[in-house]
């Protein structure tokens, strides 16, 4: 007994000379950071080349790609969810092999699919999206507007294999967020002479809306950074595979490619990284009960 | 037909493959996520701010810039090291085998980092409080009190992090690995007028390995949340 005691009576005063590796810690840190400075300064002339297109042209587009692949993905996912929540056995069963299917198979693989499997076989039965994006906006009378066949045909099937990849995620998403809100309200609505569509627009969604927001966004930013896989299908000039373009004429000097990585990884964390205090605020906002 | 099984050796190969990157990464992802969440919760700023700085930066980019980070890193790392002392002949780790396995390592320690740190704070503080003025140091708290209640809770995001190592070890074939999407994406490219069925295959073996993983995950789950 009296030997625990003073095993932790010494504790803190035995340990307490490790806060003075705090102080030193903000040495280490102000000189690290100094390197730093001084690597990128070291390549500034790439830096200066690369750093404007890299945002202008890579980022945004990862950005745009994104948020289009999100709004297709919401759809897909609340097509999914009413499917796999609806009363009929065989609807309930597509929308279950789905989500297995999906969730239980690379992003990568899928994308491969799409971008080499099935844009294949419907272009040999004579779809191609390309064709009809561009007479469309033939009839708007602004067809220049539409990218070259292989950009938009890319953009198109790599859009697609990301939303259909996150539509199974958040099928799952609304399905439980749809679910945690108690029977009881509907019922309550169906007794008060709503019908089940009002009640479900009116009554189910709304809160479970509240639910799926904090999830929805960390599947957002697992979505901005899974676009990076989008340049390995090509033609889609998105932040990685600009970055790749950039790095692989430097091939004969691996420092200077390896400057030209990081900073892609820079400018995908300048992206992610505010994405993700945001879905923390949402996630401590929307832990707070009514 | 005849292309699937002309195919399957070498994609149950690449499927082979793909396990060995998961099993030999995985237990590395773990060490290296209990250490980063032990020090991420630690009282001293000098072992905090790099945890939480790494583990920032690591779930703030994508795994694929992480792959090609580590692999052009490594490689100019290897290769300094080996012109400075030569006998090591380090040259010959620098291919995909050692910069995937890292990689994936390395990526999901962060991801295992919070787990472990989610599981820590799930024991509630008043099993420590007992535990010391039990008389128990902070260590034997740790290894006796804490760490055999918060293992359960931790289990099943374990492995639904394994499943989704198993998914994301496809990205590796990007530099040249030798698991079954490479083998995917050889086989497409040399058969490049029909395949779907090399895209069939490939999607029914990654699901043969992932499915069972996650029923086990799911029965686990329910017995555990009876047990709770």
């Amino acid at each position: 007994m009296q030997r625990t005691l003073t095993q932790t009576e010494l504790e803190p005063k035995s340990r307490s000379w490790l806060v003075i590796l705090d102080y030193l810690f903000y040495l280490v840190l102000v000189a690290f950071l100094a390197g730093v400075v001084l690597y990128f300064y070291n390549y500034r002339d790439t830096l200066l080349i690369d750093l404007p297109s890299l945002i202008t042209q890579g980022a945004s587009a990862t950005i745009v790609l994104s948020l289009l692949s999100m709004v297709l993905a919401t759809i897909f996912g609340f097509i999914g969810a009413l499917g796999r929540l609806s009363r009929f056995a065989v609807l309930r069963w597509i929308a279950f092999v789905y989500v297995e299917v999906v969730r239980g198979t690379p992003i990568l693989v899928q994308l491969f699919l799409w971008g080499f499997g099935i844009s294949a076989v419907l272009s040999d039965v004579g779809f191609n999206p390309h064709t009809i994006a561009f007479q469309f906006m033939t009839l708007l009378q602004s067809n220049s507007l539409v990218p070259s066949e292989f950009i938009f045909n890319a953009a198109f099937y790599g859009i697609l294999g990301l939303s259909f990849n996150y539509g199974a995620y958040l099928t799952e998403v609304f399905r439980t967020g749809i679910e945690s809100v108690q029977k009881g309200q509907t019922e309550a609505a169906l007794s008060l002479g709503l019908n089940s569509g009002q009640a479900l627009r009116r009554i189910v969604l709304p809160q479970a809306f509240r639910i799926t927001i904090p999830p929805f966004a960390n599947y957002f930013i697992t979505l901005v950074q899974d676009s990076a896989l989008l340049s390995t299908i090509g033609g889609v000039v998105e932040l990685q595979q600009l970055t790749t373009s950039y790095a692989s004429p430097l091939s004969s000097d691996p420092n200077r490619q390896l400057f030209v990585y990081i900073l892609g990884a820079v400018i995908f964390l300048c992206i992610c990284y505010p994405l993700s205090i945001l879905a923390r605020y949402l996630e401590a906002r929307m832990a707070v009960a009514y | 037909m005849d292309l699937i099984l002309q195919a399957l050796p070498d994609f149950l190969d690449g499927a082979k493959n793909t396990i060995i990157y998961c099993i030999t990464s995985f237990p590395l992802a773990l060490l290296l996520g209990l250490v980063l969440a032990l020090m991420s919760s630690s009282r001293f700023l000098w072992l905090r701010t790099p945890a939480r700085i790494f583990i920032e930066v690591i779930r703030s980019t994508p795994f694929i810039v992480q792959i090609f980070l580590i692999y052009y890193g490594l490689s100019a790392v290897l290769y300094y090291i080996s012109l400075s002392i030569p006998s090591l002949s380090l040259a010959q780790y620098d291919n995909a085998w050692v910069a995937g396995i890292a990689s994936l390592a390395i990526n999901y320690a962060a991801y295992e980092a919070e787990v472990f740190r989610a599981g820590f704070l799930s024991v509630e503080r008043g099993q420590t409080e007992a535990a010391l003025s039990l008389g128990l140091t902070s260590d034997q708290n740790f290894f006796r009190i804490v760490l055999p209640q918060a293992v359960p809770l931790m289990i099943p995001p374990f492995v639904n992090d394994f499943i989704y190592m198993l998914k994301d070890s496809a990205v590796v074939s990007v530099i040249a690995g030798t698991e079954l999407t490479s083998k995917l994406d050889f086989w497409r490219v040399h058969h490049g007028s029909n395949p779907i069925p090399l895209f069939v295959l490939a999607i029914v073996l990654y699901l043969a390995m992932s499915l069972p993983t996650s029923w086990v995950a799911r029965w686990y789950e329910r017995r555990l949340r009876a047990a709770l």
